[in-house]
């Protein structure tokens, strides 16, 4: 029996029998976690979840190592679906202030990413820019904030975040090439 | 619209990845990335250059019943894999659908049997049967083989399915008026169709179609045709 991430994703594509319950019950902290990030709300990550994992049983098949991180291609799916109940309960309304309090991640929670090689080019590369654009990036990525909802809580014109946050990712790709 | 430019693909699937886009952008690109290589391509590399940011969430504890929920989910969507969906009946073939087959399956039929050779050099015995599925353009999309009186399928070039669609497999026996569902399409790029639904026979035509999430209300093809072939011997002329 494998225990990492891309064996039990393998398991599941096989058919074998348990392996998506170990693979729920040794990743299911972290991907609800990301969920919870997102949606800040027990009862709709748990949906976000169970969404996911249900795609996840039927899409095992299409995972392909080669092409990334099992664990990278396990919270993706997690992240998008959390997105998509994000969306649905109308985030682009700068009114539905997300009310992150202390709970967003700020930028020096950079310092906690894991130490590999790719999470410190990218930590290098995210230090490079400036640090509401920086900000930005991670309020969209890690908390799911739509431009509305970013230009609110960074007090900035709905406009300007658009542009940085495009900038960003391009000056984010330069830097990471 | 997709950009087809390569700088304003890229951004668009930069921020897919980053998650700012809006519901119907977003749905925009969930419908493109099965058909369009370029923008899954993007999406890839996005989403690898951006996955160390997700471990920045803290871990928490899912709520205990939620494996109980997705377990009964999973259940429930793995027997439509491959059980017949409902019973056929038999009438007067409509009149669409059976046009299609006829036009289609002509130059189909000639590629796939070129395919059937060269996919099946070894002998087999007793004779078997199989046929690969074309797209529109005869480009090679599954490969069916008659086995133990039911049918296997494996796809040859596995592509997500639209979203918000399934896929639905339907087999024509030669001189039967309208085509008997076999069931649906799982996404993970394999399945079986137990034997007793239908009898696979030489000249019967197996074909997919793009129907409504749960399959065709009809009973009948309703969607546009994907795939399809006519079952042949692998061996022997």
């Amino acid at each position: 029996m494998t225990l990492d991430a891309a064996g039990m994703i393998r398991g599941v594509a096989d058919g074998e029998a348990g392996a998506l319950r170990r693979l729920y019950d040794a990743q299911a902290p972290r991907l609800f976690g990301v969920a919870m990030a997102i949606l800040r709300d027990r009862d709709a990550a748990a949906d976000a979840l169970h969404d996911a994992v249900v795609k996840i049983a039927a899409r095992a098949a299409q995972f392909d190592p080669a092409r990334g991180e099992a664990g990278a291609w396990l919270a993706a799916i997690v992240r998008h679906a959390a997105l998509d109940l994000a969306r649905a309960r109308g985030r682009e309304t700068p009114t539905d202030d997300p009310a992150l309090g202390d709970t967003a991640v700020a930028p020096e929670a950079l310092d906690r990413l894991l130490e590999t090689q790719e999470a410190d080019r990218l930590r290098e590369c995210l230090n490079a820019l400036e640090s509401r654009n920086r900000q930005g990036i991670l309020l969209a990525f890690v908390h799911g904030l739509s431009h509305a909802q970013i230009a609110a809580r960074l007090d900035l014109p709905l406009g300007t975040v658009k542009a940085w946050i495009r900038r960003g990712l391009a000056r984010l790709k330069g830097c990471l090439a | 619209m997709i950009p087809s430019d390569p700088e304003a693909l890229d951004a668009l699937a930069a921020e897919h990845v980053l998650g700012t886009l809006d519901a119907r952008e977003a749905a925009e690109v969930n419908r493109a990335l099965p058909v369009d290589a370029a923008l899954r391509e993007a999406v890839a590399r996005w989403e690898a250059r951006l996955a160390p940011l997700a471990g920045l969430a803290p871990p928490a504890a899912p709520p205990d019943d939620l494996w109980k929920r997705i377990e009964a989910s999973v259940a429930k969507r793995a027997p439509a894999q491959v059980v017949p969906l409902r019973a056929v009946a038999s009438g007067a073939a409509p009149a669409r659908p059976d046009r299609l087959w006829k036009t289609w399956s002509i130059g189909a039929t000639a590629v796939a049997a070129g395919l059937a050779a060269i996919l099946f050099l070894r002998p087999a015995d007793p004779p078997r049967m199989m046929t690969v599925l074309l797209t529109s353009r005869d480009q090679p999309a599954w490969l069916v083989e008659a086995e133990g009186g039911g049918l296997r399928l494996a796809s040859l070039n596995p592509r997500p399915v639209e979203a918000g669609r399934a896929q639905q497999l339907w087999a024509l026996p030669p001189g039967a008026t309208a085509p008997t569902s076999l069931g649906l399409i799982p996404e993970s790029g394999q399945a079986r169709v137990a034997p007793g639904i239908v009898r696979p026979e030489p000249g019967m035509l197996i074909e997919i179609t793009l129907e409504p999430p749960g399959g065709s209300p009809t009973g009948r093809p309703t969607g546009p045709i994907l795939f399809i072939g006519r079952l042949a011997p692998a061996t022997g002329t």
